[in-house]
This record gives structure tokens, C-alpha cells and sequence, in this order.
């Protein structure tokens, strides 16, 4: 279990990572930088989203009501949008006990069936996204609490997230493929 | 088809699933999404990512991310090992006061950090080479590093705590405040065994100097002035305010938990700029980075976890279960006990996050039924799967010990850490008979509980 281990420095050492290979993944490999970047800042601002309501409500003796909402939205985008990066580096846990004992041919295939379970639920996960923030749009839905920002905002991230994360593990069920029909 | 089969179906789906490999986030999801359109109206199906977005768009489980950016910005500093030289420095004197100085080290990066292995690496990196140099023998040391980091998870703001608040829907501030007092038994605990194990080596020591002439390092005696003593202060005393600050706001009543953790990761991040000099982006990407990592592998665990619990709970799988738990009349302790053990094979294979989203809808019902305090409960719980840290097959403390300590033979150190999973089921057994050790201090500082 892999649970903590980033932080301190140890990567997942039983699967590799992507192949970074191919235009694709060089452009994959890109687009999770860059990601990586924009959600580095949001998590940062969103701490001092939060510092700065305990302050005006302290010092300044004034209340905001969008404070918490501003830091969901921002959070919820660096969970999704961080996704595909994590999952290039096989950075989302799993038992991994049988890996251990089987055999490396029979393992790759595992590995392989596996991956493309995950690339069906996140494809499916993101088609569904995608016709919630249509509706969201369409309809106009906004949040229930005083402030009222519209809904599209946190889906639009949680689809743009999960389409990430399908690409990435497409990228990946592909690298099979091809390094199966490169010349050794 | 009957509860009982849809439920068969779906633990056994999710077991093949999660041994067969697959990510436990996009198992617990795809397993959950699978039964959703096989029982569930499709009226449901179509509400499968605003089930998710709702779920994981609380304040509270978002405070998790940012306590992580708090305790990364610690663990990645040079705070760990200036706090663990100050305490060695202080407690050097005591007998076993090295090992009693690691302990006490853990318990408080711990609370400064709020992870396990952050913990076990921070002081672990200073803490075991400085005790191996000292005589102590690496599989001890190793044992008591492993233990120390343990209480990560158990003092606030542990991660596992906020989650266990979520799930039980009990309150945040309240369990937070249950752990302290078992923190402490356990910090006590693990130091009394440092001491007891320091005094067996020593004399050991001792005997085979007197019978070969043979000096061990645990014989010589270290001497530090006061001015030493005093030099260590201004690097820790700052992280120890932090440490208090954090809890002032809280408990205070100055800020929610969510605003405490951006509190805090602003303040970590404030102190180790001005302290280590830590601050331009080449220094602080490592920090983001590795935060983003741990934060979105836990938040989406955590966000399919609770789709995964719903869809459970919509087919009254959860409700059956739990009723048929009920049903058995076990006595409350053998009904404890099973649960216990539950949670320990669970920990086998499942990172604590999932263990607690995943049973609390069949497991604290029958807990209640059964006058169980939830806040008690969720301590113990924690406590066991602290456990499941350092034992194996997962033993996460273990494989981190080995990184930072690599010549310490593994067998040793699993030798090193069962008497400390000794010392946490004793821990378990005290706080069944004395339960006021957790819920005293909260019931004190916010008043009676439900």
C-alpha cells in the first residue's frame, strides 16, 4: 500500500509508469505539468482563502459567506484535475498481493485487464460528468447556500478531470499495444 | 433477487475486483456504478456524478488536502530532527531517555503533521542512527520508530479521525479531543517499555564488559550543558506554537476545522520560509507536488468510498447486515471483539480511509444498539488499525523504516515492533475498562456528549 509513501519521497515501486514514449504521451506528459502547476497554486490559495475569513472574522469583525464554497471549488478542481497525473506515475493504490506471486507474463495481462476496467469506469464516469455540467448549464443550477455560485463551475472541473484521467490510462492500455508489436 | 444475494454478489464483486489489482478508488466505483445499473432505477444511475460531486464536496473532508499540505511542509523540513535533537538534549539525563526522546518526538510531530510515515521518516532519519550509535539495537530502535509514527493517525488532526467523523456523524472537534488522552497512554506506554528495554540492554551490556572487558556504547554516559540545552530551543519553539496556536484556534472557537487547516498549511508554510529558508519554488514544489499526490489518491478513494457506501445503503445492504448483526444478541464485548478483529483483517489489504467508509454503515449501528459511545469508538478503532501499520503483510511503517534504515535486517525489525502491538492491545484493553481516558477531556471541554 502505497498510502503516504509520496510524501516522504518513496514511489510506488511495483508497477511502471507511463511510457512516455509516442507525441501522445510526450503531449500527456505536458498537459499533467502543467496541471500539476495550476493545481500546486489553487491548493495554496485555497489555504489562504480560509486564512483570510479567520482573519477578517477576528480582526475586521466582518463575515464573508463565500469563503468556504471558493475553497471546494478549488479543491475539488486539484483532486480531479490531479488525477491523471497521479494515475501516470500509478500513483492510485491497490492491493497489489497477487502481483507478487504470479507470473510476469500472466501479470501483464492482469495489469492490462486491468487497466482497461479502469479506462471503461472513468470513460463512463466522464460521459456521465459531461451530461451533468450540460445540464447544469442548460438549467442554470447554483448552489443552494447564501452566496448561490453557479454550478457549473466544480463540474466543469470534475469533467475536464475525468476526461484527463481516461486519456491517461487510454495512453497507457495503448502503451501495451505498442510495445507488444515493437521489434525486440 | 433477495438482499442477502444482491449483498453476497457485492462483496464478493468488490473482492475479485480489489485482489484482481485495480485501483481501490476505480474498483469501488466501477463495482458501485455495476450494481447501480443492474438494481437500481436509472433515474439513480444518472445522478451517479452528482452522488459523487455532493459526497466530496464538504468542507470538512476537504480540510484533508490542506492538513496534508501542513504536515508535508513540516515533514519536509529540517523541523523533525531540531525538534527530536531539543528533546534528546532535555531527557538525555533520564535512564532510556534517548528512546523516551524518539517517543516523545513522534507524539509530537505527529500532532504537528497529522501523518504516520512523515512522522517515522522525520524522526526516524535522526532518531535511529543516533540510537544504533548509542548502543540501542537496530531492530528496537526501529520498533519504537515504527510505533512513534503510529500516533500520526491517532492525535489530531489526523486524517482518519476526520474521516471517522464523517462517516459516524459524530463530532470533529469532540474526537479530536477523545484521542489526545490515549495518545498520551500510548506515548507513556511505549516510553515505559523504551526505559524497561534500555535498563535490559544496559545490563546485558554491562555484564558482557565485566566478563570480556568489551566497553558497548550503551555504557558511555553523554554530558550536555545547559547552553547546549538552550541553543535547541529557538528552531523547535515556533513549531511547538504552531502546534498550540492550531489548537487555540479550534478549540477556541476561532475557527472551523476546515479553517484550521488552511490556517495551519499558511502558518507551516510562513514558519519553515522564515526558519529554513524554504520558500522559492524549486524548494517548495517537492512539498505541492507530493501533497497533491497523497491529497487526490485519498480524496478520490474517499469520493467512491462514499458512492460505493450509498449504493450499499440505497440496496439495504448496509441496513440487513447491520439488523442481522443485531439480531444475533452477542454479548457487547464478543460483538466489540469481532469488529476489532474485522477492522485488523480488513487492514490487511485496506488503507484506514477505506476501512472506515466502508463498515461504518454496518458496523456502528449494532455498536450503538449495543450503548457503545461512537466517540470511544472511533479512538479504539484508530488504535487498531495503528496496528496494522507496523505488523505485516501492509505494515506501511515497516517499509519505511527499511528506506531509512536499510541495513537493519527486515526480520529484525519485525521483531522490533511486536512488543509495541503488545503495548497497543493493552492500550485497547485500558480504555475498555477506564473509557473516561478518551471521552473525559471532550466531555469536559465542550460539555456532556449525546
Amino acid at each position: 500500500m502505497a498510502h503516504g509513501l509520496d510524501e516522504i519521497g518513496i514511489e510506488n515501486p511495483t508497477v511502471s509508469t507511463t511510457d512516455p514514449a509516442g507525441p501522445a504521451s510526450k503531449a500527456m506528459m505536458q498537459v499533467n505539468r502543467m496541471v500539476e502547476i495550476a493545481s500546486a497554486i489553487a491548493l495554496v490559495a485555497a489555504s489562504i482563502v480560509l486564512t483570510y475569513s479567520v482573519v477578517t472574522r477576528y480582526f475586521l469583525h466582518f463575515s464573508t459567506d463565500w469563503q468556504d464554497e471558493v475553497s471546494v471549488f478549488l479543491i475539488i478542481g486539484v483532486v480531479f484535475l490531479s488525477s491523471a497525473s497521479v494515475q501516470a506515475r500509478r500513483g492510485h493504490v491497490g492491493i497489489e498481493a497477487i502481483s507478487s506471486i504470479l507470473p510476469s507474463r500472466v501479470n501483464h495481462v492482469r495489469q492490462l485487464l486491468v487497466d482497461i476496467a479502469s479506462l471503461i469506469f472513468c470513460t463512463y464516469f466522464s460521459w456521465k460528468s459531461w451530461l451533468l455540467l450540460e445540464e447544469a448549464i442548460v438549467e442554470g443550477y447554483r448552489s443552494s447556500s447564501t452566496w448561490q455560485p453557479p454550478l457549473w463551475i466544480p463540474y466543469s472541473l470534475m469533467t475536464l478531470g475525468m476526461v484527463l484521467l481516461s486519456v491517461q490510462l487510454l495512453l497507457q492500455v495503448a502503451g501495451y499495444f505498442r510495445r507488444r508489436s515493437d521489434p525486440v | 433477487m433477495s438482499v442477502l444475494a444482491i449483498g453476497l454478489l457485492y462483496g464478493a464483486a468488490t473482492l475479485l475486483v480489489m485482489f484482481a489489482g485495480m485501483p481501490i478508488a476505480f474498483a469501488l466505483g466501477a463495482v458501485a456504478t455495476i450494481f447501480m445499473i443492474a438494481f437500481m432505477p436509472s433515474s439513480s444511475v444518472d445522478t451517479i456524478t452528482q452522488n459523487v460531486y455532493e459526497e466530496m464536496a464538504s468542507i470538512t473532508l476537504l480540510s484533508i488536502p490542506l492538513f496534508i499540505l501542513k504536515g508535508a511542509a513540516i515533514g519536509r523540513s529540517r523541523a523533525g530532527q531540531d525538534l527530536y535533537g531539543a528533546l534528546h538534549a532535555w531527557l538525555h539525563k533520564i535512564p532510556g531517555g534517548l528512546g523516551i526522546a524518539n517517543v516523545f518526538a513522534c507524539g509530537l510531530f505527529a500532532a504537528m503533521a497529522g501523518s504516520s510515515p512523515a512522522t517515522c521518516s522525520a524522526i526516524g532519519s535522526a532518531g535511529i542512527p543516533e540510537m544504533r550509535k548509542h548502543g540501542y539495537s537496530g531492530g528496537f530502535a526501529a520498533g519504537l520508530i515504527a510505533a512513534g509514527g503510529t500516533l500520526g493517525i491517532l492525535l489530531p488532526p489526523s486524517i482518519t479521525m476526520i474521516l471517522y467523523a464523517v462517516a459516524a456523524e459524530q463530532s470533529l472537534g469532540r474526537l479530536f479531543l477523545a484521542a489526545i488522552g490515549p495518545a498520551l497512554l500510548l506515548v507513556f506506554l511505549f516510553a515505559g517499555y523504551a526505559m524497561l528495554r534500555y535498563r535490559h540492554e544496559y545490563a546485558r551490556a554491562k555484564s558482557h564488559h565485566e566478563r570480556t572487558g568489551v566497553t558497548s556504547e550503551l555504557l558511555r554516559v553523554d554530558t550536555m550543558s545547559a547552553r547546549d540545552k538552550f541553543a535547541l530551543l529557538p528552531r523547535v519553539l515556533p513549531f511547538v506554537l504552531l502546534l498550540t496556536g492550531v489548537m487555540i484556534a479550534l478549540y477556541g472557537g476561532y475557527a472551523t476545522p476546515s479553517e484550521t487547516a488552511g490556517l495551519g498549511a499558511v502558518l507551516a508554510l510562513a514558519l519553515i520560509a522564515v526558519i529554513y529558508n524554504v520558500w522559492t519554488p524549486r524548494d517548495l514544489g517537492p512539498i505541492l507536488v507530493s501533497t497533491l499526490r497523497e491529497s487526490t489518491m485519498l480524496m478520490l478513494i474517499i469520493g467512491m468510498s462514499l458512492l460505493y457506501s450509498y449504493v450499499m445503503s440505497y440496496l439495504h445492504i448496509s441496513q440487513s447486515t447491520a439488523e442481522w448483526i443485531v439480531s444475533l444478541h452477542l454479548s457487547r464485548w464478543i460483538l466489540l471483539t469481532t469488529v476489532l478483529l474485522m477492522v485488523v483483517v480488513l487492514g490487511f489489504f485496506l488503507p484506514p480511509v477505506s476501512i472506515i467508509l466502508m463498515t461504518a454503515p454496518i458496523v456502528l449501528p449494532p455498536l450503538r444498539a449495543a450503548n457503545f459511545d461512537l466517540i470511544w469508538f472511533g479512538v479504539i478503532m484508530t488504535i487498531v488499525m495503528e496496528m496494522g501499520l507496523i505488523h505485516p503483510p501492509v505494515g506501511l511503517n515497516i517499509f519505511v523504516i527499511k528506506n531509512i534504515a536499510p541495513d537493519i535486517p527486515l526480520q529484525d525489525v519485525m521483531w522490533g515492533v511486536i512488543p509495541f502491538v503488545g503495548l497497543m492491545i493493552l492500550a485497547v484493553v485500558i480504555l475498555c475498562f477506564a473509557p473516561g481516558i478518551a471521552i473525559w477531556f471532550p466531555d469536559h471541554i465542550m460539555g456532556l456528549g449525546k
